[in-house]
């Protein structure tokens, strides 16, 4: 019995393993930090993590994301057409412009871009370290910070002065200290960054990498960074040289910019803008579905499943905004529907991002960030502001012309200025650039004001989210918060 | 019911059995105590043989002898054992007397057993009796209301469905609060389907202990600090084949209805909704102006416009609810010889539910074996297959995702169950006016979601003595676990479309958990020392691996499962954890009156960070037996007092695996039109991240009067959880906007009284048991003061706060101070600009004369006071009657399907309807506001207005039984038979409005408990049982 009661030990002793190594489990299905930025492969699946921050509820989401909100619904182009309820408080403060400190949109549109600048800084750090394909490498720099700039400039426009974070950080409390940084540094620190992208982005991009970034939307973003900074000449010199590659045209059809039909190669005029697919692969946008008459869905909109958020539904001061002849009007809005019963309701909605037969939630229609009619008509405004009118005419009569509308002429620097609002709110309704044209401009309070709004001078900069100054005591609240 | 007769084939195969008995010398009795009272479970056996039986309910017995005039050995525990020479006689009557000295009953620790009265820890012993009870299918739900400091709440009434155990309060706030269950020395882990617990056969357990404070806990280190459920099943004793049969039958109804609106009165209801919401949107508007005109949102479906031409209509509820069948079978034998003992047993139950198509079905098995080899090497194994299969639906959550509950009770009742042509009558998609609601019925006979899970616990041990009292023992053990689930939604069933989106998932999972102890332990008396010492050390690593996958793109709804459509969505998850574990405890007394107890184990586990992998855990305690001193011996009234007092360290390891390693989330994108595989960081690294610490302080007092006609256990303990795992908010800044760090501190204290008496013992007996527990829980810290963790079930948005001064997960929202009876009288409130009379009015608790987020406070708890069990047994010669009671006070339960169907969309309750305010001349109850849809005031937003009082005391389980005397059911050739009838659930007192005070949708949220969102009610049923032993 002795024999085999060692015995016994021995195996007991053999089960347990022994030591060290029978402690040490890595996540098997899971991958960690540690063992990634190491390939080529791995900094793409990195790049491409950092694209998909556009699809991060702060940003665009999949057609409900802050920057909706922020960028449209909150100016006087679009309002919800929900029911009031508890679940839409929030909404209704942007729309009735009452903001309270909490409202998720701010907090996801910090927490959103935030997220990105982490993703594109954890890159940065690393990439010079990294031995692959130079070309490569200089693409993903490019890329990483061209994403960065994007991220920052939304930051500053949308909260002013904001934490400038250049480096990935490890530890989560390192910044619960860290005050703001001016915005002019921010600033800055977006022109140094758009200023590095632009070298090392391709100025190409294939079919097979429709979606990202070329030296040309780095440009354009300059241009309009530039532009937003009321330096004029700088912006003028950027968008010029958009212009003048002859790279991007305006498609003779305003709508078929926005037809997922329309090829990558074919849209000549889409710069850069959210990438969205259906085949319930987590990758379609709501850009239609979401923003149909609330609560209804009947067969005329060809969607499968699910019912409207009435997101994004034209006030009647848009919809008035359009001159008689325009054809965007049609292309980007619809005043009525027929209900099941055949009867006519007269409620508006979007149809820009209008595609039949999807699945509620799975549409293909990108949603621009950059295109070329923009690039235009900044273009056009930076030549106004330099007092060359007679050249800004050209530019907003080439976005004019394609919308089937009458030239203008003869117009002074302010009525061009009056001009180029116009034009930018009908060409670019719905993609989230009204309220930002607006508080660049510093016409958000008599406009706003004019049309009955609960404007203040305040609201030019939204609040910097309570959850995020209740971690930080040196963020302090942007003027008029507090 | 119908089939009862093909269910007695079995019992009475066995009818033949005894009849192959050869004839021998029989000896008849009856066994009593010195009261006179009958003693059922004396065990008699024939000295130095395996021959032996037991006395029936009326202390009766009979046995055969294998040599005539042998000797008997009567025991039983309690009692001083008693050998009888039986000479010639054919009948020895006999007064066993108690044994009062020593409290020998055994209860079973961790690592070993202790004799009742050397306890130095709080722990607390249910016998199979009370467990087997209760017409339940795990054991959870049987243990409610026995033990004072178990809390448990029957979550839901769905058949299978989760229980909330908590021991001595919550005292984690992101990790883990459920006890430890230890099936027969292995420590399992929770896995599968439902309620993992429903594997066990309940009729299979012999009893069950709830170690609750850190004495006891300490000896299972990290895992200990939540309590643990220790459960031992039956295993054989040497002596004559004991053959049982338990089966019961009965059906199962629900206990009571919402009382909802009718027809008419919903119609009433949208209406004045309708109108209030159009005059309160639309400055223009004029109710007096064509419906036709107003926006569709206010507009007043055709078909409502006259009330008075409709009636009762649908009662949605008598559509979904049914009477629902539940039985149970099992079948056990067990005895052995002095080398070898067995237990077997085969169980069958089947629990339909009481909402269409829900149910649960076990088949389980259990051969525990022991066997002496020589005459210091022992063996044996422990072997429990069982199959579980569960009939699940949606039944609870939103409607808007297909809750069948919450779509009865929003479904308005001018909706038919069925058109004319057969066809189902639903809202979906919605006609004008109105909102999506599915046709529960239609849910509950479309939606599929049938799930199993395949158990094998095996375990087993070899003992050997290396010299006299000192024990070798090594365990080896595997708790197998096989998943399955499977959903279907046919493209019929939508939530708001015509036409929806076909969809099936399905899901493996195999859950690998095994286990090496290896103890020495070593018992020894000498002279008035008393030493029991047990160390070792322990391996144990659990693997789970699980498959998922989604397909979409249905062409049609022929084939119901994910081959026919389109996988789009899936993956593998492989989870792994280690512990390795070093213990140790002694038990020391002195003259069976000084006792002391400490412990230490010490343990290393995968989970916790590299720089932080092993804890160690020690506890001590001190007992002091009062009663044995000389100057307590003439109170005679005190049959036994002792004094105790425990302090220790224990684990909470339930952090997760792999929290303390950063890393990658997917963040897919798409590039060049085709989906694009994306990476981001998802969480940080921290290789300090640990275990979370409770160290606990008990005191109590066991105190035994009057010859013990009364028992009173009482325990003050004061338990402080730090270094909790925490998630904590970190600036977005960091790219992230959580972090897992150990910290903040969590107080649970209380006093729990547990009071056995003996009311009555002559002829008539009565026994009662009473428990209560009085717990407060408290945060002393959290990261900041001033952080609040908000807590949300079911999608009710944050109802919860956890913060520091408050308990964990208290109700956190807008005060309501009643509703305002006039536009006047809004208008001077003056904070809510958009009130006017028949609106909520809300405190402004920051006072700065806006309603916002900021005037959110404490509205309210979800812990109880207290919570009791009062038990009753009453018996009469063969007749018994068994009464159990629970209770829970002062806890109150936000009840979400009031708020939910507020805005004249769904249908309401009776309740609302009849308390609303309608006018300044009919205000309701102060409660609930005007009938308003889209209101701009947001009534409907979150407030005290839908918290009401959970108090609750219920009785759960009243049980006649007869057991048929001794001399008839000899005559048939049995042992015993026994008759019972049990009504569970048969009454509750409370002025809860819902279904249940009990149930909640929040399952083991414990940051936001008691939601009640369509959960599923708790059943009454009623069965009829018999118990044969042949």
């Amino acid at each position: 019995m002795r024999v085999s009661l060692i015995k016994l030990t021995c195996l007991a002793l053999l089960l347990s393993g022994c030591g060290k190594d029978f402690l040490e489990v890595a996540p098997v299905s899971e991958r960690t930090v540690a063992n990634f930025y190491r390939t080529a492969a791995d900094y793409n699946n990195a790049v491409v993590g950092t694209y998909a921050t556009f699809k991060h509820p702060g940003l665009y989401g999949n057609g409900g994301g802050s920057l909706i909100w922020l960028g449209e619904v909150v100016s006087d182009n679009t309002d919800i057409g929900a029911t009031r309820q508890p679940v839409n408080v929030a909404s209704f403060e942007i729309e009735d412009l009452n903001f309270s400190l909490s409202n998720a949109y701010f907090n996801a549109a910090w927490t959103g871009h935030y997220s990105g600048i982490s993703r594109a800084n954890a890159i940065l750090d690393r990439i010079d370290a990294a031995t692959f394909d130079e070309a490569l490498k200089n693409q993903y720099e490019g890329e990483a910070r061209f994403l960065r700039a994007l991220f920052y400039f939304n930051l500053v426009r949308l909260f002013g002065d904001v934490q400038l974070i250049t480096k990935e950080i490890n530890d989560p409390f390192a910044t619960s200290q860290l005050a703001r940084s001016p915005a002019a540094e921010v600033y800055q620190f977006i022109v140094d960054d758009l200023t590095a992208a632009e070298a090392k982005l391709p100025a190409t991009i294939t079919a097979a990498n429709a979606g990202r970034a070329s030296s040309w939307a780095a440009k354009a973003l300059l241009g309009k960074v530039y532009l937003t900074q009321k330096q004029y000449s700088q912006a003028a010199a950027r968008l010029k040289e958009v212009v003048d590659a002859n790279v991007y045209s305006l498609l003779p059809s305003y709508a078929n910019v926005f037809n997922p039909a329309t090829s990558f190669a074919a849209n000549r005029e889409m710069i850069l803008a959210v990438q969205y697919k259906s085949g319930q692969i987590g990758q379609g946008g709501a850009l239609w579905s979401s923003w149909t008459p609330f609560n209804v869905n009947v067969p005329e909109f060809g969607i499968t499943g699910g019912v409207g958020g009435g997101i994004n539904r034209p006030t009647a001061d848009l919809i008035a905004a359009y001159e008689p002849e325009d054809q965007r009007k049609a292309a980007s809005l619809a005043t009525s529907f027929k209900d099941a019963q055949g009867r006519e309701v007269r409620e508006a909605y979007p149809v820009k991002f209008r595609q039949l037969g999807m699945l509620a939630g799975d549409s293909d229609v990108d949603f621009p960030i950059l295109r070329y009619a923009d690039v235009l008509l900044m273009y056009g405004e930076a030549l106004n502001e330099l007092g060359q009118m007679a050249e800004a005419h050209l530019y907003l009569n080439m976005v004019r012309k394609r919308a089937g509308l009458a030239d203008k002429a003869n117009l002074g620097q302010a009525e061009l200025r009056l001009a180029f609002e116009q034009e930018r709110r009908v060409e670019l309704a719905f993609e989230s650039q009204r309220w930002f044209d607006l508080v660049r401009t510093g016409r958000y309070l008599p406009v706003l004001s004019a049309k009955g709004y609960n404007v203040k001078e305040y609201h030019r900069l939204f609040p910097i989210p309570q959850e995020e100054t209740d971690l930080n005591q040196n963020l302090g609240q942007n003027e008029g918060y507090n | 019911m119908k089939k009862l007769p093909h269910h007695w084939l079995i019992p009475c195969l066995f009818l033949l059995l005894p009849g192959f008995a050869l004839a021998q010398t029989t000896l008849t009795g009856r066994v009593t105590d010195n009261t006179g009272q009958a003693l059922p479970g004396v065990s008699i056996v024939e000295k130095g043989t395996t021959n032996g039986t037991a006395t029936q309910g009326d202390g009766s017995y009979s046995i055969r002898l294998a040599t005539p005039g042998a000797v008997l050995v009567f025991s039983f525990i309690g009692y001083v054992s008693e050998e009888i020479t039986v000479g010639n006689r054919t009948s020895v009557d006999l007064s066993l007397q108690p044994d009062l000295k020593t409290l020998s009953e055994v209860v079973v620790v961790g690592y070993g057993t202790q004799q009742k009265k050397d306890l130095t820890g709080a722990i607390a012993s249910v016998g199979n009796k009370d467990i087997q009870k209760v017409p339940v299918s795990g054991f959870d739900q049987a243990l409610q209301g026995q033990v004072s400091g178990l809390q448990i709440s029957n979550t839901t009434g769905a058949p299978g469905a989760n229980t909330s155990i908590l021991i001595r309060g919550v005292g984690s706030i992101s990790g883990g609060n459920e006890p430890l269950f230890v099936i027969d020395g292995f420590p399992v882990t929770n896995s599968g389907i439902g309620n993992p617990l429903n594997t066990i056969n309940p009729n299979d357990i012999e009893s069950i202990d709830v170690l609750k404070d850190a004495s006891a806990t300490a000896i299972y280190g990290s895992r200990g600090s939540n309590g643990v459920i220790i459960i031992t099943t039956r295993r054989g004793k040497a002596g004559k084949a004991r053959i049982e049969l338990d089966a019961y039958a009965g059906f199962q109804q629900m206990t009571r209805k919402i009382p909802m609106m009718n027809a008419q009165e919903y119609a009433q209801f949208v209406i004045d909704g309708r109108n209030n919401g159009w005059v309160d949107n639309v400055p223009t508007a004029d109710i007096t102006r064509p419906n036709s005109g107003r926006p569709a949102s206010y507009r007043i479906p055709e078909e409502l416009q006259d009330p008075s031409a409709l009636g009762e209509g649908t009662d949605w509820q008598d559509a979904i609810f049914r009477n629902a069948p539940i039985r149970n079978y099992q079948l056990s034998a067990s005895g052995g010889s002095e080398g070898l003992q067995y237990a077997v047993s085969a169980g069958y139950f089947d629990q339909q539910g009481i909402v269409l198509n829900t149910g649960l079905k076990r088949y389980s098995f259990r051969a525990n074996l022991d066997g002496k080899l020589t005459d210091r090497l022992s063996v044996g194994v422990s072997l429990a297959p069982s199959y579980v299969n569960q009939q699940n639906l949606p039944t609870e959550g939103h409607y808007g995702n297909l809750g069948v509950i919450q779509s009865a009770l929003s479904m308005p009742p001018t909706v038919p169950v069925y058109n004319p042509d057969g066809s189902y009558g639903t809202l979906v998609p919605p006609p004008d006016g109105y909102f999506p609601v599915q046709n529960p019925v239609k849910i509950a006979n479309e939606y599929q979601n049938p799930a199993n899970q395949f158990r094998m616990l095996g375990n087993a041990y070899a003992e050997y003595e290396i010299i006299k009292d000192l024990k070798f023992r090594v365990t080896a053990g595997a708790d197998l676990n096989y998943a399955k689930s499977q959903r279907w939604i046919p493209s019929t069933l939508s939530a708001s479309g015509a036409v929806g989106v076909a969809s099936a998932a399905a899901a493996r999972e195999e859950s690998i958990n095994w286990l090496n102890e290896n103890t020495l332990s070593y018992r020894k008396s000498f002279g008035s020392h008393n030493l029991d010492v047990v160390g070792g050390f322990t391996a144990q690593k659990a693997t789970i691996d699980s498959l998922s996958a989604l397909a979409t793109n249905f062409p049609d709804n022929l084939v119901e499962n994910i081959n026919g459509g389109v996988v789009n969505n899936g993956g593998q998850r492989f989870q792994e954890y280690t512990i390795l574990s070093y213990l140790a405890r002694a038990n020391y007394s002195f003259r069976d009156k000084y006792l002391i107890t400490a412990t230490v184990r010490r343990d290393g586990s995968s989970r916790f960070g590299a720089d932080n992998r092993w804890g160690t855990f020690p506890s001590a305690s001190v007992g002091w037996r009062v009663s044995e001193e000389s100057f307590m011996k003439g109170l005679t009234f005190i049959s036994d007092l002792k004094l105790r007092a425990s302090y220790g360290l224990t684990g909470n390891n339930a952090i997760g695996n792999y929290r303390a390693i950063g890393q990658l989330a997917d963040a897919n994108y798409v590039i060049g039109e085709a989906l694009a595989p994306g990476l981001g960081r998802r969480s940080f690294s921290n290789n300090q991240l640990g275990w979370e610490s409770m160290k606990q302080l008990d005191l109590g007092i066991d105190l035994s009067l009057f010859g013990n006609r009364l028992d009173l256990t009482a325990d003050y303990y004061d338990k402080r959880n730090t270094d909790m795992l925490f998630v904590v908010s970190v600036p977005a800044a960091t790219g992230l906007t959580s972090a897992v760090v150990n910290l903040g501190e969590v107080q649970n204290r209380g006093i729990e009284l547990a009071l056995t008496t003996r009311n009555a013992v002559g002829a008539f007996k009565w026994n009662t048991n009473f428990n209560i527990t009085f717990n407060r829980n408290t945060v002393l810290s959290m990261s900041s003061d001033a952080e609040q963790i908000f807590g949300a079930t079911a999608n009710r948005g944050n109802t919860h706060v956890t913060q520091v001064g408050y308990p964990i997960g208290v109700f956190y929202g807008r005060r309501q101070e009643g509703i305002f009876l006039s536009d006047q009288e809004a208008a001077e409130y003056g904070v809510q600009p958009l009130a006017r009379g028949g609106d909520v009015r809300w405190k402004d608790v920051d006072g700065n004369g806006v309603i916002n987020d900021n005037d959110r406070e404490l509205l309210g708890s979800p812990h109880p006071d207290y919570f009791f069990g009062f038990n009753n047994t009453f018996s009469y010669k063969n007749i018994s009657l068994d009464v159990t009671t629970n209770g829970m006070v002062g806890h109150q339960i936000y009840d979400a399907t009031f708020m939910i169907n507020n805005s004249s969309v769904q249908n309401n309750t009776k309740y609302v309807y009849d308390n609303r305010y309608i006018s300044p001349e009919q205000p309701g109850d102060g409660r609930f506001g005007r009938s308003i849809r889209g209101g701009r005031n947001n009534n409907t937003i979150y407030s005290s207005q839908y918290l009401f009082d959970g108090s609750y005391w219920r009785i759960r389980t009243v049980t006649l039984a007869y057991t048929i005397p001794a001399a008839l059911s000899q005559k048939l050739k049995l042992q015993g038979i026994r008759l019972y009838a049990t009504g569970a659930n048969l009454f509750t007192l409370t002025d809860y409005q819902g279904y249940d005070p009990e149930v909640s949708n929040s399952g083991d949220n414990l940051l936001a408990s008691r939601v009640d969102f369509g959960s599923y009610p708790m059943a009454r049923s009623f069965i009829f049982g018999i118990n044969l032993s042949f």
